[in-house]
């Protein structure tokens, strides 16, 4: 008999969201469905922290080669996805209510996360290959939720487009190392390249799979999608973009190339190096002259995927170490961007628009929704003591680590620091609109107590992790070292 | 120890009223005097609390510190950790201190409220800041380390910033703090680099107990650790206004009088001194240190002495003197040390410069205060408006000549033990380095000055005919909670001296560094001293000082125009007017040097460095705009975009990829 301990929160997870369409045949009421799958997460939730107190299930597959293990890594990434989702099913109790296909809604959110934490779980190319789809059509069809809204449907084509074209530059590459080694377990093929010398076709393979993955997290020169997507998408579901699904595609990067390529003895490390830093520069820059909160958050987001990426060339060096900031900054990103994106929804639901120039007056007509957009702006940007700078003075600290050993890496911090400079100039931008300009009227406005919530989750998040971070840290360390086998879980 | 363990309440009582007065509404305290019956009462609360402290350290204590500490950082990070404490050091001299400290600042803030009665709604600020003031300067005394002493320090220069500039409508009063907090600041910043030095070579532990039992821990050689208790010393200078940092001292009489009562006689001033006292044993390891502190104090006290002798301003002559007072604690201080580091036999020097402070704390602080009470009573601070005052001030005119004889060095005034004691320890290094033969020169004759200018400055006041008929009329005694201070202070101001026949030589000896065999005698002090030859040639250039100031200024024999009228006359007068040029050198240093400095930082700052982030920020603006039309919306773009780029990247991982 398999045990299918590995995929319990997965499973948890479906159940629900094959349930609730179902449901909607008798329940009509948005936040009525949304309560039903605020259960489901929490179930989910409480699956995988069981886990986590109670020591870890058994692995699927052979244990050689395994399928799936539910390691400290997959909790806590599966934490992650399943807070992003609570908080945007939350902040989209009453946000979709008049929309109609709700039940559809809920059920996609649910089954996205499912395949974003089989994503974090799986150890094989083709699991994460089927996670990383049962995730991309899910999100498809979030994005093309509001059919008769034009702009939502045109991203979704765009979305669906450049989505296959980088699921089909993955499978190439699979397919390139199936060739190569014989296998499609990452342990295995480690073990492979390890012990054959350097071959063209592995280096063909390590591109196509950075260029196909790197599609979901929006690195450049594949990030052109991000920003119409976001944009067009509903902000709730922007926010699922941008802190859960993106970070999905950085758990495979992180997978693939730490567990499954590190072997290849070529200085690729330079390469995803340079992809970091441009990634970083270009978000940033482009984000300098929008003026749609959406798109700015879109190609802040692009920036902010360059620093998590950084991760990657630092391991090389350093190790769990950088791993450990890279997870530690996904975690706080989650948080922070998704609160911005909520802000947006929030004041999209209240009818103000998206363009930063509406945000005019906010600091007096929305008191708690400014000082939350300011906090999480200032967490983005990196100003102490909110999460964000902690996360990236471990990044930081990690380049200069590595820099004792390869000197180049300094640079990866040096443009981090620059960045993060550069980045102050859009973000402090909203603040001054909501402060100091003066707004057209001075009327309150109301938010709905669910987005409310959904927000205040996010910055006490924000800020709890800027202050008591040593037990995250903790955590994405002991996650970063089941990349390392070598050091033991 | 039973008390010691609540010594840390001392400086905690002052800071409550200082939330108190400072915090809470003003309507409540505009029917207590601006919060007067607070800061008294707390202030008196710490005085009992010291005084009971002080005499349980002076009594069962065989000379080792109480030390008190809870841990305040904790750095730990490989070989290079450390850890800074927060706690109390109670030995001997900070017992003598606390009395001084927390005795002089009771009776100041009770005599403040007769003073500062007229000032209205700002009494609230003088009450909270004044208690703030005496807060900081008790904490700065208990302090178990040389850093916590630093944050007091740097706290009793903000507090002075505070109170000089009382009168902030005043623009000389304002200017007046300014300029202490700066000058005091190049001293604060000199401790600090000797705070570095100390903090290298100790290798983190700046507590008063490791120190000074570790002294030859210091690593680095004894040339850094000369560099380092010079710098200490640096900062003694700045904040106890001595040769070449002590301009600001005069400018300061822009605060009320009471505040400078306090600065002068317990707190700002004579925290330099009794830094140098605290860090004695470190000292006693770098004789040069020793030697500088004598002669920078010796020049002092001759200088500071030369420029009281023609002011005209009643708290100006007082101000001077308390420089000149200042420069023989440190002659002291510096002398003893040298001569122990020289002869290592146990000298009086160190005994003497703290016998002197406690001494100066009462007189001086009585002197301001009656000054305060005359200025009180006439509305002006120039002595040429004054004269015949005595008749309308008894009291006053009486207390101050108290004052007056005991800062002469009269016997048995307290300035006589305490200066004879001086001249005497300084004597003694004639015999190690002919330096102290001119620096006893320098003694003595200041003794002469300050005998003089200290009459002249009674005379002009109080006798003879009132020059000014309309202030005279005017004037009035002042109320029993201004003149019942001063009589208390008096008293003190003519008896403290006897404590140096009752065990005061014996009791404030630099612990660990040297203690005396033997404790002699009432009786047996006394013969010493008066059989000693040096002790009537101090009382005799004293006399001659009185003297000359009464022919002068009482029977007008000698017209005291004759020594300004002549070209050289007239000359040394305006030099000594200007106070030999250091007002303008201070202001040339500040115009020219400082503003032409900041000046040019400001161009770089603006011009370049600004110019060039802006050239940056432009150009990265525009390049943002760039990048934003390269994205058209066309999703065959992207697709291009998407193959264009892993084509790329596979070229650059070819290329780079060490193949």
């Amino acid at each position: 008999m398999m045990d299918y301990g590995a995929i319990y929160p997965e499973i948890i997870l479906i159940l629900f969201a094959v349930a609730i369409p179902a449901l909607h045949m008798l329940i009509k009421s948005s936040r009525a469905l949304a309560g039903i799958s605020l259960v489901g997460i929490a179930a989910s939730i409480g699956m995988v922290v069981y886990y986590m107190l109670n020591g870890y299930p058994s692995i699927i597959g052979n244990p050689d080669a395994p399928l799936l293990s539910f390691d400290a890594l997959a909790a806590v990434f599966s934490l992650v996805f399943l807070s992003v989702a609570f908080v945007v099913v939350l902040a989209s109790a009453r946000y979709v209510e008049k929309d109609r296909h709700l039940a559809e809604y809920f059920t996609l959110i649910m089954m996205a996360t499912a395949g974003m934490m089989l994503v974090s779980s799986a150890q094989d190319l083709l699991t994460i290959y089927i996670g990383i789809e049962i995730a991309s059509m899910a999100t498809y069809a979030l994005v093309a939720f509001r059919k008769k809204d034009k702009r939502g449907s045109e991203a979704a084509v765009k979305y669906v487009i450049i989505g296959g074209m980088s699921s089909a530059l993955s499978l190439y590459g699979i397919s390139l190392l199936f060739g190569v080694t014989g296998t499609t377990n990452l342990i295995g093929i480690n073990a492979a390249l390890a012990s054959q010398g350097v071959d063209l076709a592995a280096l063909m393979a390590l591109a196509l799979l950075l260029a196909g993955f790197g599609f979901k997290i929006a690195i450049v020169p594949f990030h052109m999608w991000a920003p119409d997507v976001y944009e067009g998408a509903t902000a709730p579901i922007s926010a699922f973009l941008a802190a859960g699904s993106k970070k999905m595609g950085l758990v495979v990067l992180f997978k693939v190339f730490i567990v499954g390529l590190i072997a290849i003895k070529a200085d690729w490390d330079i390469v995803v190096g340079i992809v970091a830093v441009l990634t970083m520069t270009i978000g940033n820059v482009i984000a300098l002259s929008q003026t749609n909160m959406k798109r700015m958050l879109a190609y802040s987001s692009i920036g902010q995927a360059g620093y998590m990426l950084m991760a990657i060339p630092l391991a090389t060096v350093v190790g769990d170490y950088a791993i450990t900031g890279g997870i530690f900054h996904i975690i706080t990103h989650a948080f922070m961007k998704g609160g911005a994106f909520i802000v947006v929804a929030a004041m999209a639901y209240v009818a103000i628009g998206e363009s930063i120039a509406d945000y005019k007056g906010l600091g007096k007509r929305a008191p708690f929704m400014a000082f939350s957009m300011t906090m999480f702006m200032f967490a983005l940007a990196g100003i102490p003591p909110l999460s964000g700078f902690m996360s990236k003075v471990v990044l930081l600290s990690a380049s200069v680590q590595a820099a004792e050993v390869t000197q180049w890496m300094i640079w990866l911090g040096v443009a981090l620091v620059l960045n993060s400079a550069l980045s102050l100039y859009y973000y402090v931008r909203v603040i001054k609109y909501m402060y100091v300009e003066k707004g057209e009227t001075d009327a309150k406005i109301k938010v709905p107590v669910t987005l409310t919530a959904a927000i205040a989750i996010c910055l006490v998040a924000t800020i709890g992790l800027g202050l008591f971070f040593d037990p995250v840290l903790e955590l994405c360390s002991e996650a970063a070292r089941t990349l390392f086998p070598a050091l033991g879980a | 120890m039973a008390f010691a363990e609540y010594a840390w309440l001392i400086p905690i009582f002052p800071l409550i009223a200082f939330v108190v007065i400072g915090f809470l509404g003003n309507r409540l305290f505009k029917k207590w005097e601006g919060g007067a019956p607070v800061a008294i009462g707390m202030t008196a609360i710490s005085l009992i609390l010291s005084l009971v402290v002080a005499f349980e350290a002076l009594t069962t204590g065989d000379g080792t510190p109480f030390v008190q500490s809870i841990e305040w950082l904790v750095v730990q990070s490989g070989d290079f950790a450390f850890t800074f404490n927060m706690g109390i050091y109670i030995d001997n001299l900070t017992a003598l201190m606390l009395i001084v400290v927390s005795f002089v600042a009771t009776l100041v803030v009770i005599y403040s409220l007769g003073y500062m009665h007229e000032e209205g709604e700002k009494k609230r600020r003088y009450y909270a800041i004044i208690s703030l003031f005496i807060s900081v300067m008790l904490g700065l005394v208990l302090a178990s380390n040389f850093l916590q002493m630093f944050i007091f320090w740097e706290l009793v220069g903000l507090c002075s910033y505070l109170l000089i500039g009382f009168w902030n409508t005043r623009p000389s009063a304002a200017s007046a703090a300014k300029k202490a907090f700066l000058v005091t600041r190049i001293g604060d910043i000199m401790f600090m680099i000797g705070l570095f030095v100390l903090f290298v070579g100790f290798q983190g532990n700046l507590d008063f107990e490791y120190i000074f039992a570790n002294v030859d821990a210091f690593i680095g050689g004894n040339d850094l650790l000369t560099f380092g208790t010079l710098m200490i010393f640096g900062g003694a200078v700045g904040k106890s206004a001595q040769f070449p940092l002590h301009d600001w001292l005069p400018d300061a009489m822009e605060g009320p009088t009471t505040v400078s009562a306090l600065i002068h006689a317990a707190t700002m001033v004579k925290a330099g001194v009794y830094l140098v006292a605290r860090s004695y044993p470190v000292m006693v390891d770098t004789p040069t240190t020793l030697l500088v502190v004598a002669c920078i104090g010796g020049f002092t006290a001759l200088f500071a002495a030369t420029m009281a002798l023609n002011n005209t301003n009643i708290k100006r002559v007082l101000a001077y003197s308390t420089i000149s007072q200042l420069g023989y604690m440190f002659l002291a201080l510096g002398a003893g040390g040298y001569i122990y580091t020289q002869t290592l036999e146990p000298n009086v020097g160190y005994t003497a410069g703290m016998f002197h402070l406690m001494n100066h704390a009462f007189f001086k602080a009585l002197l301001f205060l009656s000054a305060g009470a005359v200025i009180h009573a006439v509305h002006t601070e120039d002595m040429r408006l004054m004269g015949g005052l005595s008749k309308k001030l008894k009291i006053t005119s009486l207390v101050m000549l108290i004052g007056c004889i005991s800062i002469a060095g009269i016997p048995p005034f307290s300035g006589f033990w305490s200066k004879d004691l001086i001249l005497e320890a300084v004597f003694e290094g004639i015999s190690v380095s002919p330096v102290f033969a001119v620096l006893y020169a320098f003694g003595l004759a200041t003794a002469f000055l300050t005998a003089f200018y200290m009459f002249r400055l009674w005379f002009m006041t109080f006798s003879g005919e009132p020059r000014d008929q309309h202030t005279y009329e005017h004037a009035h005694e002042s109320p029993a909670v201004m003149w019942v201070p001063l009589a208390l202070l008096a008293a003190l101001a003519f008896g403290s001296g006897f404590a140096f026949l009752f065990g005061f030589e014996a009791s404030i000896v630099p612990h660990g560094v040297f203690e005396f065999d033997h404790v002699a005698s009432a009786g047996d002090l006394l013969v010493a001293m008066f059989t000693n030859v040096l002790t009537y040639a101090s009382i005799i250039v004293a006399l001659a000082g009185i003297g000359l100031a009464y022919l002068m200024y009482k029977k007008k024999s000698i017209d005291p125009a004759r020594f300004t009228s002549g070209t050289v006359g007239k000359t040394i007068s305006n030099v000594l007017l200007a106070r030999y040029g250091f007002t303008k050198a201070y202001d040339w240093i500040g115009l020219k040097v400082v503003y032409g400095v900041a000046k040019v930082a400001d161009f770089i700052d603006r011009r370049i460095i600004d110019g060039i982030i802006n050239a940056i920020s432009a150009g990265l603006i525009r390049a943002g705009g760039f990048l934003r039309r390269a994205q058209t919306g066309l999703v065959q773009a992207y697709a291009v975009v998407v193959v264009a780029g892993g084509s790329l990247i596979v070229i650059l991982l070819f290329l780079v990829g060490g193949i």
